[in-house]
């Protein structure tokens, strides 16, 4: 089996886009007959599912939420209310965090649903932030990430902006800034 | 809330989990926690650093191509660890149902996959199983030896049962006393830290299995000692006055070992800042493959494959575990004995893995889902391969 260049043909596949949103059963892993550890095999699964399972137990964040959307596992919903004394009081913003069927050696993706005003926060609700890219650990969870991501909230990043305008706009007017930003919480996270 | 509701729809599978959870919470240490799957510690392996996580934890968490991070303090390092026995000896005895609940549950995915980690022989268990009848006479024998712990039946009664771990468990590999202030090396051997300077310092040899300790001196490891500190408080506080008057007895010489520590550690790091430097140049990185001896992972440079092991992760060794001819076992349990044929092979080279995937020089956002002869798994973002060659032609 391990003979010489068996490496190459079934050591291999390309799975084009298998670590995706694909629940507990529908995983990627096109065509392999392998089931490779930490990729879509049905064991990794059971063991990032039985994390996802711990972490669901552990969350008692006060002012965030989260929980699976529905039957799926692996697709979370969260809530975050806006922090007070920033622009975002009062507003409520959904996420949506969908974890890789190799979690939590990946990180989870999270998303705004819920329109914000924010430097980190581009249109389609991408988040920059470290820790959900090369800085991502596993012994990270989800709670840590919605700290992180509470804390950018309320303290932008404008040095690393995602959306450079806001960005522009939050280190020479700041009081426009926080104006625009809770009019937009005020129209979107109401 | 709607995720209220959500979570709702589990619930037989979470009332299970509560009763799991509300089990682990009554473990006898709550530190014994795996910090990446969040359960007990199974196979234990601690990372130069200190920090320790199950066997299949740490080596899923590991950078296939460049070197690895630790989860908890992102320390860089480049060696997998083989398994801490004392450890694991340790938690066998400590969480007996727990911990075999876990073996069977990691032996399960184990059979799923085909590949295994290393089966640990229980001879401290069959040991234990017949001391059991005469226990309590050893146990008070030793106290009487010892004199200086006349406290420790009272202690036990105040918990009201008998301690399930004995000095012997938790003992140094070179002192054989009370582990103080333990460090674990590559080889899962355990140390007083005061007991490394005095080992082979050139190469920080193991003075049990003769493995070497690459990646600089390594760390206390905390959970451990805090463990140490209050499982046995009145032999822990005698080791350290010891110690302590032992490095006063040691300083007219010149080097106690507390400033040999130090500079030690001033010295390592830049023999690995070197290793990691080198390792920047992916071109001579064999993609996903580990030496099954040192642990190294990725091999650099030469790689040596055996062709006679059948087992499916196969058995490698980097250039200079094969030319010292270690007779190590393998990391994933592979019968592979010193007779079997070894090759020089270049298949998983970094760069002939992406001409053989005809991955286009620019433009890759396709993942990769990857298994490699080391057993390593994991799926990559291609532009994070093609950032690093970047770097490497700047």
């Amino acid at each position: 089996m391990s003979s010489s260049s068996s490496f190459p043909t079934s050591r291999f596949p390309f799975a084009a886009g298998g670590a995706g949103a694909g629940g507990p059963g529908g995983g990627g892993g096109s065509g392999s007959s392998m089931r490779p550890w930490g990729s879509s095999g049905g064991t990794s699964v059971s063991s990032s599912g039985k994390r996802i399972q711990k972490e669901l137990l552990d969350l008692n964040a006060s002012d965030c939420s989260a929980g699976p959307k529905g039957d799926n596992l692996y697709h979370w919903l969260s809530t975050i209310i806006g922090p007070q004394g920033s622009p975002y009081e009062g507003g409520i913003f959904f996420l949506d965090i969908v974890f890789p069927l190799d979690y939590p050696f990946k990180p989870p993706a999270v998303t705004f649903k819920t329109r914000i005003y924010h430097c980190n926060v581009d249109s389609t609700g991408t988040v920059s932030l470290e820790i959900l890219k090369d800085g991502w650990s596993p012994a990270l969870t989800i709670s840590k990430v919605l700290l992180a991501i509470k804390a950018i909230i309320t303290n932008p990043d404008p040095y690393n902006p995602l959306v450079e305008r806001i960005a522009r706009l939050y280190l020479t007017d700041r009081a426009k800034h926080d104006e625009i930003a809770a009019e937009w919480t005020m129209r979107f996270a109401r | 809330m709607a995720s209220d509701d959500g979570s709702g729809s589990h619930l037989p599978e979470k009332k299970e989990e509560v009763a799991a959870g509300a089990g682990f919470d009554d473990l006898e240490d709550p530190r014994f926690q795996c910090c990446v799957c969040l359960e007990l510690l199974y196979k234990p392996v601690v990372i130069g650093c200190g920090h320790m996580s199950c066997f299949w934890c740490v080596h899923k968490a590991m950078h296939f191509v460049r070197e690895s991070h630790c989860a908890i303090c992102r320390q860089p390092y480049n060696h997998f660890p083989s398994i801490c026995q004392l450890l694991h000896h340790l938690l066998l005895k400590l969480e007996p149902v727990e911990y075999k609940k876990r073996e069977k549950e990691v032996l399960e995915q184990e059979k799923s996959v085909d590949t295994y980690s290393p089966q640990i022989i229980e001879f401290l268990n069959s040991k234990d199983n017949n001391c059991e009848n005469g226990e309590d006479g050893d146990s008070k024998l030793e106290d009487n030896i010892s004199k200086t712990t006349p406290e420790v039946p009272v202690d036990n009664a105040i918990n009201g049962h008998p301690k399930k771990i004995k000095l012997e468990d938790v003992s140094c590999a070179r002192c054989k006393e009370l582990l103080y202030q333990p460090a674990v090396l590559n080889c899962g051997h355990v140390y007083c830290m005061s007991c490394l300077p005095f080992l082979d310092d050139e190469a920080l040899k193991c003075q049990v299995c003769g493995g070497l300790h690459p990646g600089g001196f390594p760390n206390v490891c905390l959970d451990l000692e805090h463990f140490l500190e209050e499982y046995f408080p009145e032999e822990y506080e005698s080791r350290r006055r010891k110690l302590q008057f032992g490095i006063t007895q040691c300083t007219p010489e010149g080097s106690s070992p507390g400033t040999f520590c130090t500079k030690e550690s001033m010295n390592r790091p830049s023999k690995q800042e070197t290793y990691l430097q080198q390792n920047r140049d992916l071109s001579n990185v064999h993609v996903g493959v580990g030496c099954d001896s040192c642990g190294v992972y990725p091999i650099q440079g030469k790689r040596y494959k055996c062709k006679d092991c059948t087992e499916l992760v196969g058995f490698d060794l980097c250039d200079e575990c094969y030319n010292t001819r270690s007779k190590l076992p393998g990391r994933f349990n592979q019968q592979h004995t010193p007779d079997h044929r070894m090759e020089l092979d270049n298949t998983a080279l970094y760069g002939s893995v992406l001409r053989f995937q005809r991955i286009p020089e620019e433009g890759l956002i396709a993942e990769l889902a990857f298994i490699g002869p080391g057993g390593m798994v994991q799926v990559v973002d291609d532009h994070e391969m093609e950032d690093n060659s970047e770097d490497e032609q700047v």
